[in-house]
């Protein structure tokens, strides 16, 4: 059983220690805002923040994580409450097939944790790791931006859900709750 | 028709709306809830009119839906891939309706004949259509729809119809307003008429001006549901162990050590591989490295190596194609040919472009579940009517019980026209007896595409006394996309089960549009046509080593457009000329692209200085009926090319949704970038040796260069957008590299060392 905190809450899962975290966050939580794009952490899809660090979740193993923070993009926000970040997304129409996005959000909100007045190069280093086949790269930078410019005006938050309740969405595996 | 007809098959078609089997057909849609349903007979609807919608034959079909709630939905009938369809065609129905495009809820369809591509004649989403096909018809039926909820607020109102207006999906009358599902059970009884006016450009509340994408929330969020991300109790997950080499099938296997394997639920042999179904994929996965396979090798393709220089074999076989004197003529203009022995000169030159994998961001899946004789698949590609039947063939089960439940795709880019996925799940589940979800992995989708052809041409380019040009003749090599698209429904191999309307679209594509072709004509569009010649020739000669190839983003376009932005480059500076004065020379016949040159010349300041060691590189090309020029700035140190601008200037006609144009230019220059810098694939005794995105790279953010796009103001009738930004990118570098080192790239990617 490894322990630990997922969108504010506390969850157990059984599952092998060696276990992909994004794997066990699919398909054990069922929780499916994070995307699988490569299994080799080059595209960026399946970025969580872990302790409020953007990581490529298809090569990290559970047991890594155990007692940690985790973030998804379910727990940034949601189509009735959304953070300032995905507030600028859709102002700026960033996705396009939109399969990469949860990941570039989650990279742009460590990002904008750390610095809210990035310069291009600032955003380039930080979303290097994240790929988009559909080019959304000049929007994503425009969303950075106009989020960062939001966020300095005192503007909105960077996460606006905090709390995840699995037992809704619970599979087989998820044994229980603490908070 | 008489009116008298007219009037019958009215009432005709009005107990047609009303009986049973109509609601049973909605259901089977998906659509329930009652209130006011109707469609549009789309299907082989190839002139703007839109053909009688009271025809007496007609299957009911059901775009549109208004409920006595006021919830307006929109079953869309093109994937959304990306491109924009989603926003694009709810923005041209809401235009019509009169309701802001943001107040109508969007579905995504499953299969069925109704949803056809009123082109294709199936339910294809690709060519850069959508809007093109679906601005008329959609607009005239929300116009009659809007109509007839008027004329029943007229009825229930008791006023004449000039006093009933609407407004934002509301009746306004008498100063007061009602939404319009007040009205919709009404509406339901009555006719819908058919020829109501649709509007003038000038009175356009949403087109041309709304640009939110609708599935921005969705997508911003993570709730927007991918193939992916379809999930319910009693799934499995399913890894297939695929032969390297494709188009080899299983001769033998052990999966003893297989089944040990934790969670591992079942080990099946379909037909192209052994698959391994478990509770969750990384279990699956983990049992495919022991599962130990003999592999029947097809002949052809294995012994086919890209790094090969024997005879007959790597690129030496497209050469040898080239040089031999076999050739099927697709094009003929003037004297063709045979006009070069009057030239003054001729220019030749030879160029390549090598396989390409599509590499969608989401790998390849489908979902597939039985219940008795039932048959669900669960899935995002571009044409769900063919995955329907491929599903009722692979899973024996009649087309009637097979149901698509379409969610967004994660990318096509033509790889999802493909349902080889759909195949494979579904046979799974068969042999199986479990509900699978068949994910592929990165190396899976990569390893086992349908790939961009590679292509060889050779131009050979006469020019009269001035220098200018005579005769513009092209031959290429390559394999032909026609018959392995056919090969993913011929693969049946059972007379009846080719989808209805392929046999007709394969014929269409063919023959409709370029009369008299013998030749697959994306194997040569774009070759020859955009520039004025007094002689022309195309011709082909196919040679295919055997690895499976599709529609690859732009298709045909995606090669020409660099061989013949990069050979028209040459003759002009051979002639000593300005690469843009000498093009606008020669697009006399092609007033709409001379346009989009001069005002990028113009927005990119060409002529003028640029920053120390950038240089402009210039390329124009039209495909999907729309006009693109792009200018690269690029800057070249110790080999290494640096994009650094592009200007795009695209003439699409009427942009329905500007800033969703602008996307897409800016997504297909960045696609095409990576094709021009980086995309290769190779083969090795057969296999694809890449694998993954370390040795199939992605253009990334710090790499992709600041984009400026241009729309050209048009009233003109919408054209494509989602592939014409891609053509003419890899040209302009590749002129842009030859400013500034003196070196001609006739090769993809374009690799300086
Ligand atoms: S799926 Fe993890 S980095 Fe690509
Ligand atoms: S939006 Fe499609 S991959 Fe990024």
């Amino acid at each position: 059983m490894i322990s630990f905190k997922l969108n504010g809450q506390t969850v157990n899962v059984d599952a092998p220690g060696d276990t992909p975290l994004l794997w066990v966050v699919r398909e054990h939580l069922t929780l499916k805002g994070t995307k699988f794009g490569c299994g080799m952490g080059l595209c960026g899809a399946c970025s969580m923040l872990i302790d409020g660090v953007s990581s490529r979740t298809c090569i990290m193993p559970v047991q890594a994580v155990a007692n940690r923070n985790i973030t998804t993009i379910e727990g940034i926000g949601n189509p009735q409450m959304m953070s300032t970040l995905q507030n600028a997304w859709v102002e700026t129409d960033v996705p396009q097939c939109g399969y990469c996005q949860s990941g570039q959000i989650i990279s742009a909100t460590a990002l904008l944790s750390q610095n809210n007045n990035p310069s291009d190069n600032d955003i380039d280093i930080a979303m290097s790791g994240n790929l988009c086949r559909c080019g959304t790269y000049p929007n994503v930078k425009k969303a950075i931006k106009r989020a960062a410019a939001d966020l300095r005006k005192g503007k909105g938050r960077l996460q606006v859900v905090q709390v995840f309740d699995p037992t809704a969405n619970a599979s087989p595996e998820t044994q229980g709750v603490q908070s | 028709m008489s009116v008298t007809e007219q009037k019958e098959l009215l009432t005709k078609n009005k107990q047609t709306l009303e009986n049973s089997s109509r609601r049973n057909f909605l259901k089977n849609l998906g659509i329930v809830g009652g209130g006011l349903v109707v469609g549009i007979p789309l299907t082989g609807c190839a002139s703007v009119q839109l053909p009688n919608t009271m025809d007496s034959d007609l299957q009911p079909n059901a775009l549109l839906q208004i409920t006595a709630n006021n919830d307006i939905y929109f079953y869309l009938p093109r994937s959304e891939m990306g491109q924009g369809v989603y926003t694009g065609l709810t923005t041209v129905l809401a235009e019509e309706l009169d309701v802001h495009p943001g107040k109508i809820k969007v579905k995504n369809v499953g299969a069925h004949d109704e949803y056809a591509n009123p082109e294709y004649g199936l339910q294809l989403t690709g060519g850069s259509n959508s809007i093109r096909t679906h601005f008329i018809p959609l607009r005239q039926m929300a116009a009659n729809v809007r109509m007839v909820i008027r004329q029943a607020a007229a009825q229930e109102l008791q006023l004449p119809l000039d006093q009933i207006q609407t407004d934002d999906g509301m009746i306004v009358a008498n100063g007061k307003k009602w939404p319009y599902g007040a009205f919709s059970e009404v509406a339901a009884h009555l006719s819908l008429p058919e020829e109501t006016p649709i509007k003038k450009k000038s009175d356009f509340k949403y087109i041309g001006k709304h640009s939110k994408r609708l599935d921005s929330v969705a997508k911003s969020t993570g709730s927007a549901e991918f193939g992916l991300d379809v999930e319910f109790a009693g799934l499995h997950r399913a890894a297939l162990k695929r032969c390297p080499v494709l188009g080899g099938t299983v001769k033998s296997f052990d999966d003893s050590k297989a089944k040990s394997m934790p969670g591992v639920k079942a080990v099946v042999s379909i037909f192209n591989g052994v698959a391994v179904v478990a509770d969750h994929y990384y279990q699956a996965k983990a049992a495919l490295p022991v599962l130990d396979v003999q592999w029947e090798l097809p002949e052809t393709l294995s012994d086919f190596s890209s790094d090969s220089t024997e005879a007959g074999n790597g690129k030496q076989l497209f050469k040898d194609a080239l040089d031999s004197d076999e050739a099927d003529n697709a094009y003929q203009e003037g004297n063709g040919r045979e006009a070069l022995t009057t030239s003054d000169t001729v220019v030749s030159a030879e160029y390549w472009a090598p396989y390409l994998a599509h590499a969608t961001m989401e790998p390849m899946n489908c979902t597939a579940k039985f219940t008795g004789d039932q048959l669900e698949i669960w899935t995002g590609c571009q044409n769900p009517g063919v995955a329907a039947k491929l599903a009722a063939f692979y899973g024996d089960v009649a087309k009637e019980d097979v149901t698509v439940h379409s969610t967004f795709l994660g990318g096509g880019f033509g790889r999802r026209i493909a349902n080889d996925y759909v195949a494979e799940a579904v046979s799974i589940a068969k042999a199986s007896g479990l509900a699978v979800q068949l994910i592929w992995s990165r190396e899976d989708d990569t390893k086992h595409d349908y790939y961009r052809p590679a292509t060889m041409a050779e131009f050979q380019i006469g020019l009269d006394k001035n220098g200018n040009i005579d005769s513009w003749n092209v031959k290429r090599s390559g394999p032909n996309i026609l018959p392995y698209t056919m090969d993913e429904v011929a693969d049946a191999m059972m007379p009846g089960f080719l989808p209805d309307g392929m046999v007709d679209w394969i014929s269409k594509a063919g023959f409709s549009l370029f009369d008299g072709w013998t030749v697959d004509p994306t194997s040569v569009e774009g070759l020859f046509e955009d520039y004025d010649a007094n002689h022309k020739s195309a011709d082909h000669v196919t040679v295919d080593p055997g690895l499976p190839v599709g529609f690859w983003r732009s298709v045909g376009h995606s090669f020409s457009g660099f061989f013949k932005e990069s050979m028209m480059d040459e003759v002009a500076i051979l002639q000593q000329q300005d690469p843009v004065a000498y093009r606008l020379k020669h697009l006399k016949h092609n007033p709409r692209l001379a346009n989009t040159l001069k005002l990028a010349a113009e927005k990119a300041g060409w002529g003028k200085p640029l920053p120390k060691g950038h240089y402009h590189g210039v390329a124009v090309h039209s495909s999907f009926l729309s006009y693109v020029t792009e200018i690269a700035e690029v800057s070249v140190n110790n080999g290494q090319i640096n994009v650094h601008k592009v200007t795009c200037v695209v003439d699409c006609g009427l942009a329905v949704n500007p800033e969703i144009v602008i996307q897409q230019m800016e997504s297909g220059i960045l696609f095409g970038l990576t094709a021009a810098l980086y995309g290769e694939i190779t083969v090795k005794d057969g296999a694809v040796v890449q694998s993954n995105f370390h040795d199939y790279p992605m253009l990334r953010m710090h790499e992709s260069p600041d984009i400026e796009v241009v729309i050209v103001e048009s009233d003109e009738a919408p054209t494509g957008v989602g592939e014409p930004g891609l053509p003419p990118i890899a040209g302009a570098v590749g002129n842009a590299i030859f400013a500034a080192t003196g070196r001609r790239l006739r090769s993809l990617p374009l690799k300086l060392s």
